[in-house]
């Protein structure tokens, strides 16, 4: 499939587009209103581009129709449930046919295989909260393709480190900061890499910069591989780097990419920059519509010389939305003001958040400014204001937080931090 | 081998098929699924120049089918096993094979003829054993093994059958469709339209479902075979309610 002409894919995307669309408007709601708003047919959809004259599928949508209301099968059929966080307090809730989790398995396989990874390889994953259902599906993956998998729970730096040399990991699924944290532990700890039988890294949740990335390499002494995914619905590796390490093979017999105007909503040149928007072709219990990313990518054109016929994107940094992408994890700062006034009963006046990077470790940082709602003479309430604050979000969001209660003047002071600003 | 893209077929004013497209590989055995009514036989239709007005584009070996009366198709490659076998009932079986090689025939290809008359009595010995019968007093399912065996003395590169198994015991339906079977295995490439799901899903390499003339999913057979909703809609399992005590 990896290989077939991009003519024959053509006819094959466009048989599996239609045949979504006559599922999801025959089974789902959602969809089926669209289709009547716009007065349209899915037997309108009649070439790939005529996808564009069909309404797009925001983020948000995800959280109003909750938990089920965009499933396209029966809950019988249905054998996983996954939760991630959404834009809201209500969670994004995707679900899988015993179908989907195979498709799944064999996505993520054909990814790792691409970056090297066989039956000889002991794989580990190392991944934050807010991406443990990649967790499963990288697992499911790479015990396909036959590996030894570690599979992913929640450790300390050293407990990983201490798996990561005894038990001989050669690849390590993480993201990009993540990598950076343990490269820096291990610096500090004076353990020597070169003593590690770690080969690989599948770096995974945010795009790297080549900066970053040349270091993980120089100082690990491994070889990186980039994965592209969607950490609330489907999952990991939709886009997979090859030997060639020149952009990412998106699996278009799954799925349709789009790159528009992240304002106009247009589709955009081959070539230019722009937000990717993505349409499932085989997903049964959740086919995705247009769904914009908010991932900021461009088409690479040609054809990569590895000899895989799957289309590449360059996925670049920072995002088309406001999200915050904190150790991968997607973050929504009207879910994370929603968190902050679920906790407190009401929304500060004075709050803002920023993703924190301090020795290599990411964090969400919360600053909420004191006023007379919130003012106790006792440091114990306040302890309790910022313990809650900081419980409730962390359980919300799967990333480490941080809250801090300050006054107007300190409030007002620049973070003194170039990561983003926002809240 | 075949590419269809959004076909659409009218009774009419009414649409039958409503933008189906599908595609069959060389050498593949592809089912189209479905209930009566979905469209299956319309399709065929369509392909094999049986149909006047059809849109979209129906493309064999990279070339339009469109305006093809059946001679022609049948010239192109493509041959027919319509439902109900249509076999000639008052001709000896014989005959009725050496019909199907009529194009052939008229082209001066008696030799290649008379070897592909071997091959279909070797395909089927009990036609050989019948050769001189009259063919309206075969069985049901010699009947088929007849309309099969003409339909290949046509020497096609695509073999199209509808409902091969209708009103047949099921040894003889198992009989049937190993044969196609052991055709796909020689390289022979089949579009079989079946209402026996199961059986044709288990011979297939891939299969489209077709529903009130639309494709509603398309995939792997293996994958279709062991489909919630597939078992339940064509293979036998009962259907209940959309959250059912959940």
């Amino acid at each position: 499939m990896i290989h077939m002409d991009p003519q024959e894919r053509r006819q094959l995307q466009l048989e599996r587009l239609q045949s979504t669309l006559n599922r999801a408007c025959r089974n789902v709601r959602f969809h089926q209103e669209r289709f009547e708003a716009a007065g349209r047919d899915p037997a309108e959809i009649q070439r790939l581009e005529d996808l564009q004259r069909i309404g797009f599928t925001y983020r948000r949508d995800l959280g109003e129709h909750y938990p089920y209301g965009l499933f396209a099968v029966p809950l019988r059929d249905i054998v996983r449930i996954h939760t991630a966080s959404g834009t809201t307090l209500k969670p994004a809730v995707s679900g899988y046919t015993r179908q989907d989790l195979l498709v799944w398995r064999e996505i993520v396989a054909r990814a790792l295989e691409a970056g090297g990874v066989s039956p000889a390889d002991i794989l580990q994953i190392t991944l934050d909260p807010g991406l443990s259902n990649w967790g499963r599906d990288y697992k499911e993956g790479a015990e396909a393709v036959g590996a030894s998998v570690i599979p992913y729970t929640p450790l300390s730096l050293e407990k990983q480190v201490m798996v990561l040399r005894d038990y001989r990991t050669s690849v390590l699924v993480t993201t990009p900061a993540s990598a950076g944290q343990l490269a820096m532990h291990l610096h500090l700890t004076g353990v020597q890499p070169a003593l590690l039988g770690l080969k690989r890294l599948i770096l995974v949740g945010e795009p790297v910069a080549a900066g970053l990335r040349a270091e993980l390499e120089a100082r690990l002494q491994v070889e990186t591989w980039q994965h592209y995914g969607l950490s609330e619905v489907p999952g990991p590796a939709i886009g997979f780097e090859c030997s060639r390490h020149a952009g990412l093979h998106i699996n278009e017999d799954h799925f349709l990419p789009e790159i528009v105007d992240p304002a106009s909503g247009e589709v955009l040149p081959e070539g230019e920059t722009g937000e990717l928007v993505l349409t499932t072709l085989t997903t049964r219990a959740f086919p995705l519509i247009r769904f914009r990313t908010g991932d900021r990518a461009r088409f690479i054109p040609g054809a990569c010389d590895c000899g895989v016929t799957l289309r590449r994107i360059a996925w670049l940094a920072e995002r088309t939305d406001e999200m915050l992408s904190i150790r991968g994890v997607k973050v929504s700062p009207d879910q994370v003001r929603a968190t902050i006034q679920a906790a407190l009963g009401r929304l500060p006046g004075n709050c803002r958040f920023f993703r924190r990077v301090q020795d290599a470790r990411h964090w969400l940082e919360v600053w909420i400014g004191i006023d007379d709602g919130l003012f106790s003479d006792e440091i114990k309430e306040l302890q309790r204001l910022i313990q809650t604050v900081g419980s409730r979000l962390e359980e919300g969001l799967g990333v480490p937080v941080t809250v801090r209660i300050l006054e107007g003047r300190s409030f007002a002071a620049d973070p003194g931090d170039p990561e983003s600003d926002r809240g | 081998m075949l590419r269809i893209r959004n076909l659409k077929c009218y009774y009419g004013k009414i649409m039958a098929l409503k933008g189906v497209s599908l595609h069959i590989g060389q050498g593949e055995l592809v089912t189209l699924i479905g209930t009566n009514g979905s469209g299956k036989s319309t399709l065929l239709q369509a392909i094999c120049g049986l149909m006047n007005h059809w849109d979209g584009e129906i493309r064999f070996k990279d070339a339009s089918l469109r305006g093809f009366d059946p001679p022609a198709v049948v010239k192109a490659g493509i041959s027919l096993v319509p439902e109900g076998r249509q076999i000639f009932p008052p001709l000896t079986v014989e005959d009725n094979l050496m019909l199907g090689a009529y194009t052939r025939l008229r082209r001066g290809e008696r030799q290649a003829v008379a070897r592909d008359l071997e091959m279909v009595s070797q395909l089927f010995p009990v036609l050989r054993e019948r050769v001189q019968q009259l063919a309206g007093t075969l069985s049901g399912g010699e009947q088929q093994m007849l309309a099969i065996g003409r339909a290949l003395m046509a020497r096609p590169q695509l073999l199209v059958l509808d409902e091969p198994s209708m009103g047949l015991a099921p040894l003889v339906v198992a009989r049937i469709l190993e044969t196609l079977a052991d055709l796909r295995r020689e390289g022979l490439t089949i579009l079989l339209v079946e209402q026996n799901a199961r059986a044709a899903l288990q011979i297939a390499d891939r299969g489209y479902v077709l529903e009130t003339g639309r494709i509603v999913l398309e995939g792997r057979a293996a994958d279709l075979l062991v489909d919630e909703e597939v078992k339940r809609a064509y293979l036998g399992k009962d259907y209940r309610d959309f959250d059912e005590g959940r």
